[in-house]
């Protein structure tokens, strides 16, 4: 049964980790996922014997098919065909991609985890659909791999020509340093699935990459110590829209203070921690 | 006039690092009834320091004030304080934005280490001293009326210290007169009485202990006449300096007799007893 939409037009994928769940089950958790608005859904169990993961990869497929979702098995070609999901997912360590094509055929969708620009391209030129672009940070999903950081992402931005999905390490805290190197699609797993609150945690991310996509303008910034969306590109925009302007007040980005003749040149980067500070009585 | 010609005395003009100052009075600014109450407050005192906290924008509430935007006119000397600050880190921050935002490089120290007394945190006012005269600013500690810890305090570079009286707010004057006198007495910098006092008659108390100036915020404030009350202190505060400087008599256990008994008119006339009353 194909979806019914472009699966590439997926903004937030959402990857299983039964691990960060204790107590919960996974079909509930990545309902609340979908509810929450992923747009693609991915089954990784590393540590299940091939039976758990069949019986998982076919509730997932029942779930994913009633909210239209497309739904992707890690590591299981056999087990993607024996289900119909709608792809497969292979790391560097897997088979290739060529191989995995001639098991599923041209109609499914092959993405593959990459850690290098020479990975990514070399993924594009096999065939891959999609790739995975990662560990953009630390990651305890990966422990032991080395984070490729946004310089990765801010290449596949500029090289990569298929759907590429930032991944590894990376939380609503994070996610606007991933936005801002380039980065349209995000993919998260313990952040998500580890939160008490999958779906809120989904359409927050989903606001992010939104208000990114929307010119980068829209970020989240730590305002004294409050989480806050702001469209202001600069510390001088930034006191305007809160209608602080004709006060005298200090400006501290990132722990560093901004004389206000540098206000309109001081770029409010996402994740920038500001503190707007100002004189009152005191003894 | 005797009081003018003795107050334009440059030898007793009050200097603070390098700075001198015709009035002894360091001004707190939190708590006044409005901003035109805290000016005209400010007017009557003739203070030429005004000290002010450092808060984050309440940004729920736009238009909440700022103290500096009522005394942008006038020329006066920025005395930002560290409250709020639990440690030298914190303090050394707070005086670090107060520079940033042009107030110039007067810092008052003020390290609570109680929430409940508001004493200071000796050990931390000190670390926070000597960090911030390493960075050039005017240090000016409020610290407990310990001779020691203010000697320790002058010798980190503060220029000047400030004892506190009694606890900040509390209004209860000098509770410890010795100790002060004692801090006055072996102090090379002006010697600040700060927090603690109630009314023109601990400022006075103080400044005639030897005291360089005093600063009070809330006994002024949240006077039911500030204005009349800022005035009460500036004379007070006057008052105190000259009569320290003029000498007050020891203090003695028995009446003795402000004229000379010579010639007195009951007596038998006798050349050298005392009598009259004073």
């Amino acid at each position: 049964m194909p979806l019914k939409h472009n699966w590439r037009d997926f903004q937030l994928y959402v990857i299983t980790a039964g691990g960060c769940h204790p107590g919960r089950e996974l079909v509930h958790v990545m309902e609340e996922t979908l509810k929450g608005g992923a747009g693609m859904l991915q089954l990784r169990n590393k540590t299940g014997s091939r039976q758990e993961v069949l019986r998982e990869a076919k509730e997932l497929r029942a779930l994913t098919r009633a909210y239209d979702v497309p739904f992707i098995v890690n590591d299981y070609p056999d087990i993607a065909l024996e289900v119909d999901a709608d792809g497969v997912h292979l790391g560097q360590d897997d088979q290739a991609i060529e191989e995995a094509r001639r098991l599923l055929g041209q109609d499914k969708i092959i993405g593959i985890s990459t850690h290098s620009l020479e990975q990514g391209l070399a993924a594009e030129r096999a065939g891959a659909d999609y790739i995975g672009v990662g560990p953009v940070f630390p990651t305890n999903t990966k422990p032991g791999r080395a984070a490729v950081t946004t310089s990765y992402v801010s290449e596949a931005a500029r090289h990569i020509r298929i759907p590429f999905v930032a991944i590894g390490g990376i939380t609503l805290d994070n996610v606007g340093e991933v936005l801002a190197a380039g980065a349209r699609k995000i993919c998260a797993v313990s952040a998500i699935v580890g939160s008490e609150d999958p779906a809120r945690v989904c359409r927050s991310f989903l606001e992010a990459i939104r208000s990114a996509e929307a010119g980068g303008h829209a970020i989240r910034i730590r305002l004294n110590g409050k989480e806050t969306t702001t469209s202001a590109g600069n510390v001088a925009e930034l006191v305007e829209q809160l209608g602080q302007g004709n006060k005298r007040l200090v400006a501290e980005v990132n722990g560093m203070m901004i004389q206000r003749s540098d206000w309109t040149s001081a770029a409010l980067t996402p994740g920038a921690r500001v503190e707007l500070i100002q004189f009152v009585g005191g003894g | 006039m005797l009081v003018h010609d003795a107050t334009a005395q440059t030898s007793d003009t009050l200097v603070i690092g390098g700075v001198p100052l015709n009035s002894r009075f360091l001004f707190g600014t939190g708590r006044f009834p409005s901003p035109a109450i805290f000016q005209q407050a400010l007017e009557a005192s003739k203070a030429e320091v005004i000290t002010f906290a450092v808060r984050r924008v309440d940004l729920d509430h736009a238009e909440d004030d700022s103290i500096l935007q009522h005394v942008q006119d006038r020329k006066l000397i920025y005395l930002p304080n560290t409250s709020g600050a639990r440690t030298a880190d914190e303090a050394v921050r707070i005086a670090r934005l107060a520079k940033a935002a042009g107030l110039g490089n007067w810092v008052k120290i003020e390290i609570s280490g109680s929430p409940v007394t508001l004493l200071p945190d000796p050990i931390e006012t000190l670390k926070a001293t000597e960090q911030l005269v390493k960075e050039g600013f005017t240090a000016l500690p409020y610290t407990s009326d310990d001779p020691i810890l203010c000697k320790r305090l002058e010798e980190a570079g503060a220029a000047a210290v400030m004892p506190g009286a009694s606890p900040i707010g509390t209004g209860l004057g000098l509770l410890n007169p010795y100790n002060l006198s004692l801090i006055i007495e072996s102090a090379n910098v002006p010697v600040i009485v700060d927090a603690g006092i109630g009314s023109p008659k601990d400022a006075a108390e103080a400044m005639e202990l030897g005291a360089a100036a005093i600063l009070a915020n809330t006994p002024v404030a949240k006077a039911r006449n500030p204005v009349a009350m800022a005035k009460a202190f500036a004379l007070a505060i006057e008052a105190g300096r000259l009569a320290h400087a003029a000498g007050r008599i020891p203090k003695k256990r028995y009446a003795s007799a402000s004229s000379d008994l010579a010639g007195s008119l009951f007596g038998e006339p006798q050349s050298d007893n005392g009598g009259g009353i004073g």
